[in-house]
Parts: C-alpha cells; sequence; structure tokens
C-alpha cells in the first residue's frame, strides 16, 4: 500500500510541474461553459435550463480530458528510455499500475475540485449523500479512463497510432455521449452508441445527483452498474498489458 | 526568386503529409462535429443547425490544418534547424514568404473538402462565388500561418508555443460566429469581445461562405473589408516577425 501511495505522489507531483496545461485547461472548461455554453443555450429551444445540463457535463468531460493524460506520459516514458529506471524500483508491475491509475482519478478530482465546488455552491446542494455518492462514482470513472488510457498506450507502442486513436476516441467519446445533450435528442443510430458509452453514465449519474431533471438523464442504477465495470475492465487489462510491455525495457 | 520560393513550398508540402496522424485526428473532429454534434443540436434549435455549422465548420479546418506549420517550426527552431535554413542559398524574403505561402496552401489543402461538404449539404454556388471563397479561404490560411509561424519563432519554448496557441484557438474560434450568430453574441458578451467577434476572420469566413452558399448573412463590402484587414495585418505581421526571429534565434 505504501507503494502505491509513493506511486500516487509522484504521478500528482508531476501533474503539478505542469502548470501551464493545468492552466489552459481550467481555462478552456471556464470559457467552455462562460462562451459557448450560454451561447448554445440561448439557442436551444427544446428543453429548459439547458445551460446546467451542459455545464455539468462540461464537468464531467475535462475530467475525463484529464485522465486520459496519464497515457500521454506513460507514452512519452517509454519514448525517453524512462521505463529501464521504473522497472528497477523496488514495486511489482500491479503496484505501478494501479498507483498510476489511481493517480489518474485523483489528478482529475484534485483538478476539478474547485470547478466542482464553485459549481456545486452557485446552483446549490440539495442532498449532500447523493452529492458524495456521485463524487465516488466520478473518481471511479477517471480511474477507468486512466486504466483505458494507459492500457491502449502500453498496448499500441507507437507515438503516433497513440496520438491518432486518442484524438479520435476523445472526438467521438465526447460527442457520442450524453455529455453535450441528452439521448433523448439524439437521432436513434447515436442514442444506440451513446447507450455503451461510460461518458454517458458518469454524466449522468453527476447530473443525477445535483437533482437535474431525471426525463434526461440515464437509470442511476444502470449507471452505477457500468461505471463499476467499466472501471475494472480497463484496470485488470491495464495490469495485464502494462506488465507484459514493460518487460525488456525501452518501446523502441 | 520564384525558384527560390516554389522550392521552400515543395519542402513543406513534402513535410505536411508526414503529419498524417495529426490531420487524422483534425478530420475527426471536424466530421465529429458536424455529424454529430450538429446532427443533435438540429432537433433542440429552432433552425437547421446542421447546415449553419457546415461552413463554420470549414473555417475551424482552415484554422487548425495552417496552423500546423507553426508547431514544425517551433520544433525547427528548438532543434538548431534555424543554422541549416539560414544556410540555405535562400534569401530571407524567400524563404519567409514560401513558407508563409506553403502555410496557406496546407490550410487549402485540408479545407478545400470540407467547403465541397458544405456546398453538398447547402447549395452549389457559381464559379465565381466559388473563386471568392477559395481566395476567402486561402487570405485566411496565409494570415494564420504567419502568426502561427511568428509565434514558434518568438516563443521558442514548445510548452509555451502550445499553451499560447491553446489562447488563440480558444478566443478566436468561440469569440467567432462559428457556432452561433452574432446576435446570440451579443446578448452574451460585453463589447470589446463583441467587437473582436466582429472583426474576427474565422467569422469573416465562415459568415461569406453562408453568404455564398445560402444567402444569410449577406455578403457586402464590409465582410471582404474585414477579412483583407485582419488576414493583411496577420500576413504582414507574421512575416516581419519571422524574419527578425530566425535570424535572432541562431544567435
Amino acid at each position: 500500500m505504501t507503494k502505491i501511495l509513493l506511486v500516487i505522489e509522484r504521478d500528482l507531483r508531476s501533474l503539478m510541474m505542469q502548470k501551464s496545461i493545468l492552466m489552459m485547461r481550467w481555462f478552456y472548461a471556464i470559457v467552455q461553459i462562460g462562451i459557448f455554453g450560454l451561447a448554445i443555450s440561448r439557442l436551444v429551444t427544446a428543453m429548459q435550463d439547458y445551460y446546467t445540463y451542459y455545464a455539468m457535463g462540461v464537468i464531467v468531460m475535462t475530467m475525463y480530458s484529464v485522465a486520459i493524460f496519464t497515457g500521454y506520459e506513460i507514452y512519452d516514458e517509454a519514448d525517453e528510455g524512462y521505463t529501464e529506471y521504473l522497472l528497477s524500483i523496488p514495486l511489482t508491475r500491479q503496484e505501478l499500475v494501479l498507483g498510476r491509475s489511481l493517480a489518474g482519478g485523483i489528478r482529475s478530482m484534485v483538478f476539478m475540485a474547485p470547478i466542482i465546488a464553485g459549481f456545486m455552491l452557485l446552483i446549490g446542494i440539495v442532498d449532500p449523500v447523493r452529492v458524495a455518492i456521485a463524487l465516488v462514482a466520478l473518481f471511479g470513472f477517471t480511474f477507468g479512463v486512466s486504466g483505458l488510457s494507459i492500457t491502449l498506450a502500453v498496448g499500441l507502442r507507437s507515438g503516433d497510432k497513440f496520438d491518432i486513436i486518442m484524438g479520435a476516441l476523445d472526438a467521438f467519446i465526447v460527442r457520442l455521449s450524453s455529455a453535450l445533450y441528452p439521448q433523448a435528442f439524439m437521432p436513434k443510430p447515436i442514442a444506440i452508441l451513446s447507450e455503451f458509452n461510460p461518458l454517458t453514465y458518469a454524466s449522468d449519474f453527476f447530473r443525477w445527483s445535483l437533482n437535474f431533471n431525471t426525463r434526461f438523464l440515464a437509470n442511476p442504477v444502470t449507471a452505477l452498474i457500468v461505471l463499476v465495470i467499466f472501471l475494472t475492465t480497463f484496470n485488470v487489462a491495464g495490469v495485464l498489458i502494462y506488465e507484459r510491455s514493460l518487460e525488456g525495457g525501452t518501446w523502441r | 526568386m520564384i525558384h527560390g520560393v516554389v522550392a521552400v513550398i515543395e519542402h513543406d508540402l513534402r513535410v505536411f503529409f508526414k503529419y498524417k496522424f495529426t490531420l487524422a485526428g483534425l478530420i475527426s473532429m471536424n466530421l465529429a462535429d458536424l455529424l454529430i454534434m450538429a446532427v443533435v443540436y438540429t432537433r433542440m434549435v429552432s433552425f437547421n443547425y446542421f447546415q449553419f455549422l457546415a461552413p463554420g465548420v470549414t473555417a475551424t479546418g482552415l484554422f487548425a490544418a495552417a496552423f500546423v506549420i507553426g508547431r514544425e517550426v517551433n520544433m525547427e527552431t528548438r532543434r538548431g534547424y534555424n543554422e541549416y535554413l539560414l544556410s540555405l542559398p535562400l534569401r530571407r524574403a524567400e524563404l519567409v514568404f514560401g513558407r508563409m505561402t506553403a502555410g496557406g496552401i496546407r490550410g487549402m489543402i485540408y479545407a478545400t473538402p470540407l467547403l465541397i461538404l458544405a456546398m453538398f449539404i447547402l447549395k452549389f454556388p457559381t464559379a465565381t462565388q466559388f473563386g471568392l471563397m477559395l481566395f476567402a479561404m486561402y487570405l485566411l490560411s496565409m494570415g494564420i500561418s504567419g502568426l502561427a509561424i511568428s509565434l514558434a519563432v518568438a516563443l521558442r519554448s514548445f510548452e509555451r508555443f502550445t499553451t499560447a496557441r491553446s489562447l488563440l484557438y480558444l478566443f478566436l474560434i468561440f469569440c467567432s460566429t462559428v457556432f452561433y450568430p452574432l446576435t446570440i453574441l451579443q446578448q452574451i458578451l460585453p463589447g470589446s469581445l463583441i467587437l473582436f467577434a466582429q472583426f474576427n476572420p474565422l467569422s469573416a469566413v465562415a459568415d461569406l461562405i453562408r453568404g455564398y452558399l445560402i444567402g444569410i448573412p449577406p455578403v457586402t463590402g464590409q465582410s471582404w473589408t474585414g477579412l483583407v484587414s485582419f488576414s493583411g495585418a496577420f500576413i504582414v505581421a507574421g512575416a516581419g516577425l519571422y524574419r527578425i526571429a530566425i535570424e535572432r534565434s541562431v544567435r
């Protein structure tokens, strides 16, 4: 356990060193909520309070993007020949990958904490227990996304392939989910695809915790089950694949 | 003069196609915006958002592709490649003009298929209108390349460059009429930002394409004046800054 904590501490420190990236992501989330969200919500006539719906989605979407960052770091480390150093540390592979996935989740939570807190203060918390459950679920989601990102980075072993797959995933996962708009307004093929997207359940579960109109949300129990399956699958896959790919040192 | 410029353009176009992964990422983003996001929003707003966004996506695609040259120039500056460029039997003016022209052409190569897609979605223009749209896009593309190149050399650090690029991206895309009409921005932005959105070259190109393809907003002399002056300023400033910065970078 202490060793996993060391990995987490190290990954948190490395995130704090990238101040400009952090500031940009905050700024990006704020502009998305403060300009795009406000503008588009004035165009939307099909539902009331779309602005709040959108802002909640952007929060979860940004947490997803921060968690994805872990994969980029792992790829950079391998590319720069840092893998040998990691192999020489007195840690088991499982401790290393679990520590990194957990750190990815914690980093997302720490990163978004000020925005989440500000947003909750602004709209008011009706049910603190629900909010607590949702925050735990969001942590689980980002923990799973880190696992997914690690799985892809070590599974592909190519910066170019990783870059394109992450770019495409980012573009399609976000748009094929209910992060930006409710499933109720999606054409059938898009709605079906969004049913298989964990971002849909993470966003809707967060909205449910903040008492948003349930007419536009996925069932919270289903959402919770999907999130648990998602985080388990990708962390187990991440541990297995990372363990194998670390052997033999650098990827080049 | 012409021979040197052509050689620089040829080099930069060859390099452009090496960025196939970056281009594939860009295409995914633009197509996802148009074919998924715009389709869903069309069901949520009171007008055809899909048709509204098609020209906007052409403008954002053009912007992103024209900016790729900045990333390349930044890498060259950090890796000391500028010494090699300055040692070539080319005049500074040839190098600067060649790179900016290539940046403009690269943006066009990427964005022209998006324009054709917008034409399929909206309507086919006359040959003159098509030519004018391409000219407007080229002006913007070259202006953005100039801006990207000068930022890349002046900032030097990759982190600073990407931060500046993201800031510019945020302001130019979100404070423009790419995603929403100007009347909406007038309701939510303060006066200075509305003025910025009005004269933003991305707004100008998106609205010019809309004007030529659907007639709304109508194309006026002011649409062209805004685009020419903003892009012209970017082109002149970009060329001047690149010329100064490339020499300073090797001292």
